[in-house]
């Protein structure tokens, strides 16, 4: 059965906002018309996402806080981990290895990070939610491909920590 | 017809909706908790997204989370079962805004039905029966007593976002009232977000005689009967039947009539359930309309032979409604026992491990369970095990079926109400069919009706 294409205008209006962003050297910015609120930080060369208040159609009430991927040993099927730790999806929704369509992945299997860089996109009902990593240390495997749908607690990167 | 539904809820109701799927051939997608992970839903689905942690607002109440698995799964059509969103109209729209067709009525039928005391206002105004009591909410406490005179003592406060047994009072005396009053409203803003109260003249020991509704889109509706669930502890129902022993044919189709009524003038679509109450001179009243599938639900569907969850499906299609009025026919007679996880004489719940587990079978029996031997029942979510739902030529048939039942049925490893259930279909009041809303009390005040185990 095809889809419409939603009636949820704000994504639109926002993508309006981030297009008169992007010649600007504006870092960070607030917004607030009528029941919507958006916060806009640009972070380094990729261009930022943001965290959209939810509209009102859905309950605040059931909006949890700011997305802490669940960091656990990883389970037996996934071979001898070591002192791995796994990054495990906080959310149900679609992963992206990248920003955009094209862009170079937020992290590649071997780079080192550093506690709080963002390592892949979760997208959920139109939503793209920046997911940081726990723990500094060395991506030692991406369990999950580029576009792939992920389940609550879905493991995603193993990380080992340094 | 839709290709795929999602099943937003858990336990026995999620297994009845996949079965109805199957039948239709409708893919299946479940969603679960990290408690239900080993659950039969999950293994029944064609598809099974992990939604959360056992926390029921981080999963089977979290509606983002829900519409996520949606989503990523391509599905159609939403199925909220009941309990849960299944009467949460703000869940009805953002299914609709997201394209996913809600199986269910409107968002304005949940919406108005589930305030009670707007709904009271419509039936009344539609010239059906009503309890006696206020058609609004009242919020000033002075208004409220002088209401409450004339209404008469005992009385009941209820809240208008309640239902289902919840959020209610019983005010003996006036001098009570402002008291009861108070906290009542505190209760029903902290349960259901809306301290809104209505009054009602308080009824001892009704009957509770609700009558299942369908209705298509093209305000076409029919009643399948009733069902009288009077056996109930602390507004909780234990035991169900269809038909009730208190309906003659007559008194059926003037209550059947008035539910008719109501729903129609609430513009009704899909499945939903008239609530009265019956006093012993066969008067009824309006109590409150019920907008989901209900527990109940396979009483109906064994006296009737109509899949009631199919047919939600069809009418949220959009097919129209396969029945005229002089097509149903009630034949037979229908118990239910809700098998509960619960200490057989406290109800105090009892969930863990079942050890053994071996359901009753034979004719005219059928059993809606989610469990099996090695099951753990969970401390996060319901009590329920089982429904056992037996079916016989008539009343004594059905109750020799149900008693047969409840012996066969083998439950080790966790307390359950088995027992009860025993006593109950033992009881000279039920064999007789006197059964009101105060059952319960009269067979705990008599010692001789304990079960012989």
């Amino acid at each position: 059965m095809a889809k419409q294409a939603p009636r949820i205008s704000r994504v639109s209006e926002i993508k309006e906002i981030l297009k008169l962003l992007e010649g600007t050297d504006i870092e960070e910015i607030e917004l607030e018309k009528g029941d919507l609120r958006i916060r806009i930080k640009k972070r380094g060369p990729a261009p930022a996402w943001f965290h959209q208040s939810p509209p009102p159609l859905i309950s605040p009430a059931s909006e949890e806080k700011p997305f802490t991927p669940l960091l656990t040993r990883p389970e037996k099927d996934l071979g001898p981990t070591g002192n791995l730790m796994t990054i495990t999806s906080p959310m149900v929704g679609t992963f992206y290895r990248a920003p955009l369509p094209g862009a170079e992945p937020f992290v590649r299997e071997g780079d080192i990070v550093d506690k709080g860089k963002v390592v892949c996109i979760i997208e959920a009902m139109k939503l793209m939610n920046e997911i940081e990593s726990e723990v500094s240390g060395r991506i030692d495997s991406i369990l999950v491909e580029n576009v792939q749908p992920v389940e609550y607690g879905q493991p995603l990167f193993l990380i080992e920590p340094i | 017809m839709f290709s795929k539904i999602l099943i937003a809820n858990r336990g026995e109701i999620a297994l009845r909706i996949i079965r109805a799927c199957k039948e239709l051939q409708i893919k299946t997608v479940a969603v679960y908790s990290g408690a239900d992970a080993d659950s039969l839903h999950v293994q029944f689905a064609d598809e099974a997204v992990c939604i959360g942690p056992p926390d029921l607002s981080a999963s089977y109440l979290n509606i983002s989370r829900i519409i996520s698995a949606a989503e990523i799964t391509n599905a159609d059509a939403i199925h909220p079962g009941y309990g849960l969103l299944a009467e949460n109209s703000h869940f009805a729209e953002v299914c609709e805004a997201c394209q996913f067709q809600f199986i269910g009525p409107s968002p304005e039928n949940i919406r108005l039905m589930g305030d009670k005391a707007a709904a009271r206002k419509l039936a009344m105004e539609a010239g059906v029966p009503v309890v006696e009591g206020s058609f609004w909410v009242v919020s000033a406490e002075e208004e409220a007593l002088e209401m409450a005179s004339q209404i008469g003592y005992p009385l009941m406060i209820k809240a208008t976002a309640g239902g289902g047994g919840r959020g209610m009072r019983i005010v003996y005396s006036p001098d009570d009232f402002i008291q009861s009053f108070v906290t009542a409203g505190s209760e029903a803003e902290a349960a259901f977000g809306n301290p809104g109260l209505y009054l009602e003249r308080y009824i001892k020991n009704p009957r509770h005689v609700e009558f299942q509704i369908l209705a298509d889109k093209s305000g076409n509706l029919v009643h399948l009967g009733e069902r009288d669930c009077s056996i109930q502890r602390r507004h909780q129902k234990l035991i169900e039947e269809a038909p009730s022993p208190a309906l003659k044919q007559r008194l059926r189709e003037r209550m059947g009539r008035a539910a008719m009524t109501v729903a129609k003038a609430g513009n009704y679509t899909n499945v939903g359930t008239v609530e009265f109450l019956l006093d012993e001179k066969g008067n009824f009243s309006f109590l409150e309309m019920n907008t989901r599938i209900q527990v109940e639900h396979p009483v109906t569907e064994m006296v009737t032979g109509i899949d009631l969850v199919k047919e939600q499906i069809r009418l949220a299609a959009g097919e129209p409604l396969r029945f005229k009025q002089e097509d149903i026919e009630l034949k037979g007679h229908s118990i239910e026992c809700r098998v509960n996880a619960e200490d057989p004489e406290r109800f105090i719940p009892c969930p863990g491990k079942i050890s053994r587990f071996l359901p009753p079978g034979g004719p005219g029996v059928r059993v809606d369970t989610h469990c099996y031997a090695g099951y753990s029942i969970s401390p996060y979510y319901d009590s329920l095990i089982a429904k056992v739902i037996v079916h016989g030529v008539d009343r004594q048939e059905a109750i020799a079926r149900a008693r047969r039942a409840m012996e066969e049925f083998v439950i080790e490893g966790i307390k359950t109400t088995i027992p009860f259930h025993q006593r109950v279909f033992m009881s000279p009041d039920f064999v007789k069919g006197r059964v009101n809303t105060g059952f319960l009390e009269r067979l705990n005040a008599n010692p001789a009706s304990k079960a012989r185990n």
